[in-house]
């Protein structure tokens, strides 16, 4: 599937994940010595903000998102008028969702003099529709033609059903990588990943997962899905190896909500009621606090594993009524569905 | 900083971000030399060197010429590298030390265990590899300061930014006569490099002197010729004693750009560009190497003591190369923006964290102690308390 050429010598997602909790704890160990001093510098905060984005994304760590978000809110409160403190908290708020206030953010990091070409890239993650984003993503990939932009063009064209492109775009950008940190590889083959569960190719889509977790084996959001095309594939008893410590590491009730799903697939009623309700306490809570971004997730949960929740279809149908995305099918019915 | 995140591939990896090279003789045993590669800024104490990568010192004796006018070093072919790489840890972390091996010039090849105190010497080298206190020191506010002011700002108390941080060092220890030979030198260039290891050994990070490319390079601004360029990654990736042809005018626009910003800081022009603009120290400073006589006994201070006896048209006195407690700022800026004879200028911090030791490794055990994430992030997010 890979050829040599096409894999990237990077450094160990062992060794990886212990250097970005080092870094994250060296910054601290720096803005904790400025405070005593001076105020904390935007670039180091900066850099922090974006630290914890990577941990929260590779960990399925939720809290370490709100983190990212408190101290953007308290960069843009003290520098309102740096560019780099607006993009951080774009950044912030894109991952919450909050896709509005983030373009606002951008804007004003244009008017603070921002490179216009690190907006392009922002503006075209935070666009819902999609034939804007494309506008700026091909604009980025025929700027620099670089493993960043080309991926970014690669993945856009995987979420428009763009297979066979896409493809060719995936290939392109690992061949282009020119670093050795894991992550953003290992990002790039979890999306070639997504892009083929969209697509019903199961057994592409496990193989993209396995290239990511081989190359960073803690990395959540690809052991999830890899868990999934495991139990899709029949194999629930891997799924549930799978699954089940990230239920225990991750604050991401997704995790939860599908291990309670394949255990109930497999009969175990009991351990899957206690990770049922674990995922609906954790969902209430996240509901209320980012409901932009977790309220598609809940009501997906309470369509399905949730069951007895009577909010979901109007949650969901809430959500998808301020996105371009199709409303799913499993809204066509009041009736919730296991 | 020296060589702190410098770049933006640099940030992306802190372990290939070398933070500082060091060159010196042992003040410990004479007749020996060490090598100092920091990397990693501001690391926990947990950090680990990357499994993908080479760590190395490249080592060439070097000759001065006055052929082009200005005087300049010129390195020789043959070179003398130390390759450090490590394993990466096993899944299951277990609580075992990442190990590694140094290889020598010769070949010979020198287990170390990251983190180990008691260093290994085999073969007439000394290796430590592990998390250290960071000897840099600078008041970077003031230093970027200047940078905004277009004036100096320093002040006598300034506040060193790297207080109490930690990085990953390197530390290889060599006996001259034994390793390198009895012929070679004693005037030595050296630079400490991050490499991918594998069959496609891209350099992802190089240093010479400190402060090239954050203080010098960075600087847009003054350029005219490549006025958009972010020149420190490709500057990063070039053979430091075979600059690209395809590229070093980049660079040189970029010293002869910036280099007359320092020299008006204090009002008065003491670099004279000739008539095609280029600066006195362009040829220098692009030489980026730092330059030590291994004939000479260790002394602190040393740091651009032979370039400037060079510009200077004397003998130099010193060992050079660049000791841990150098202060390599008030160096630079002195020589940068008052010539060779001005008065000493001074970012008001004269000294690291901790002062560095006489015995190997040299550098100070790490900050044990990093600040609870939690409580770091509720202060900084707080509102600034009201002046009362």
């Amino acid at each position: 599937m890979i050829s040599e050429d096409q894999c990237p010598r990077t450094t160990s997602g062992v060794v990886a994940v212990t250097n970005l909790q080092a870094q994250i704890d060296g910054l601290a160990a720096r803005l904790a010595g400025a405070r005593l001093g001076r105020a904390p510098t935007v670039a180091d905060c900066a850099v922090l903000i974006d630290l914890l984005l990577l941990h929260g994304h590779v960990l399925g760590r939720i809290a370490d998102y709100e983190r990212a978000a408190e101290l953007a809110e308290a960069l843009v409160r003290d520098a309102p008028d740096d560019a780099s403190a607006r993009l951080a908290r774009a950044r912030t708020l894109a991952t919450l969702h909050r896709f509005t206030e983030a373009l606002a953010d951008l804007d004003a990091a244009q008017r603070c003099g921002a490179d216009p070409a690190v907006l392009d890239g922002e503006r075209a993650a935070n666009l819902a529709a999609v034939g804007e984003a494309l506008v700026l993503r091909r604009r980025a990939a025929g700027h620099r033609r670089d493993f960043t932009t080309i991926g970014a063009l690669a993945v856009l064209e995987g979420e428009r059903g763009n297979t066979t492109e896409a493809e060719r775009l995936l290939t392109e950008a690992r061949t282009r990588y020119r670093g050795v940190s894991p992550f953003p590889v290992a990002s790039l083959d979890y999306r070639r990943g997504l892009m083929w569960l969209g697509a019903g190719d199961l057994p592409a889509a496990g193989a993209w997962f396995d290239a990511a977790i081989t190359r960073v084996p803690a990395y959540a959001p690809a052991l999830g899905h890899r868990a999934e095309v495991d139990a899709a594939l029949g194999d629930r008893g891997r799924a549930i190896d799978r699954l089940r410590p990230l239920a225990v590491s991750s604050d991401d009730p997704e995790y939860a909500a599908t291990l309670a799903r394949v255990l109930g697939d497999a009969g175990h009623a009991r351990e899957a009621e206690r990770w049922r309700l674990s995922a609906a306490a954790r969902y209430d809570e996240l509901v209320r606090r980012h409901p932009e971004a977790f309220a598609d997730h809940a009501a997906a949960f309470w369509l399905t594993v949730g069951r007895d929740r009577p909010e979901g279809p109007d949650l969901a149908r809430r959500h998808y009524a301020s996105r371009p995305s199709p409303v799913p099918a499993l809204l066509d019915t009041d009736t919730p569905t296991g | 900083m020296a060589d702190h995140f410098s770049g933006p591939r640099a940030i992306a990896d802190p372990a290939s971000d070398i933070t500082d090279v060091y060159v010196f003789p042992s003040p410990e045993r004479p007749g020996h030399l060490v090598l100092v590669l920091n990397v990693f800024p501001s690391a926990a104490p947990a950090a680990l060197f990357s499994d993908a990568l080479r760590y190395r010192f490249r080592l060439r004796p070097v000759t001065v010429t006055t052929a082009g006018g200005t005087p300049v070093f010129v390195p020789d072919a043959d070179e003398y590298a130390f390759d450090v790489g490590f394993a990466a840890p096993s899944p299951d972390g277990g609580g075992g030390m990442q190990a590694g091996t140094c290889v020598t010039p010769s070949g010979a090849e020198i287990p170390v265990q990251v983190g180990e105190e008691k260093p290994t010497e085999m073969f007439g080298v000394r290796v430590f590899a592990g998390p250290r206190l960071d000897p840099f020191f600078i008041d970077l506010v003031a230093e970027q300061a200047a940078h905004t002011l277009g004036r100096l700002a320093f002040r006598a108390d300034g506040v060193n930014a790297v207080n109490g941080a930690n990085v990953l060092s390197l530390v290889v220890e060599l006996d001259v006569a034994a390793v390198l030979g009895r012929d070679t030198g004693p005037l030595l260039a050296v630079v400490g490099e991050t490499v991918v290891a594998g069959p496609h050994p891209v350099r992802l990070e190089r240093m010479g002197r400190p402060e090239i490319k954050n203080f010098i390079l960075q600087d847009k601004q003054f350029d005219n010729v490549n006025r958009d360029l972010e020149l420190r990654d490709l500057y990063n990736a070039e053979d430091a004693f075979n600059l690209s042809p395809a590229y070093v005018g980049a660079y040189r626009a970029r010293l002869n750009a910036n280099l007359p910003f320092f020299d008006r800081l204090d009002g008065r022009i003491d670099w004279r560009p000739d008539d095609q603009g280029v600066h006195p120290l362009t040829g220098m400073l692009l030489a980026d190497f730092l330059v030590v006589d291994t004939s000479k006994p260790f002394t602190d201070g040393g740091f651009l003591e032979i370039e400037r006896a060079v510009l200077a048209g004397r003998p130099h006195t010193t060992c050079g190369g660049r000791a841990p407690d150098d202060d390599i700022v008030d160096i630079f800026y002195t020589l940068l923006v008052g010539g060779l004879d001005g008065p000493r200028i001074s970012d008001g911090v004269d000294g690291p964290t901790r002062p560095a030791t006489r015995s190997f490794p040299y550098l100070n055990s790490p900050n044990p102690d990093p600040p609870d994430l939690r409580a770091v992030l509720a202060a900084v997010s707080a509102p600034p308390k009201a002046a009362t």
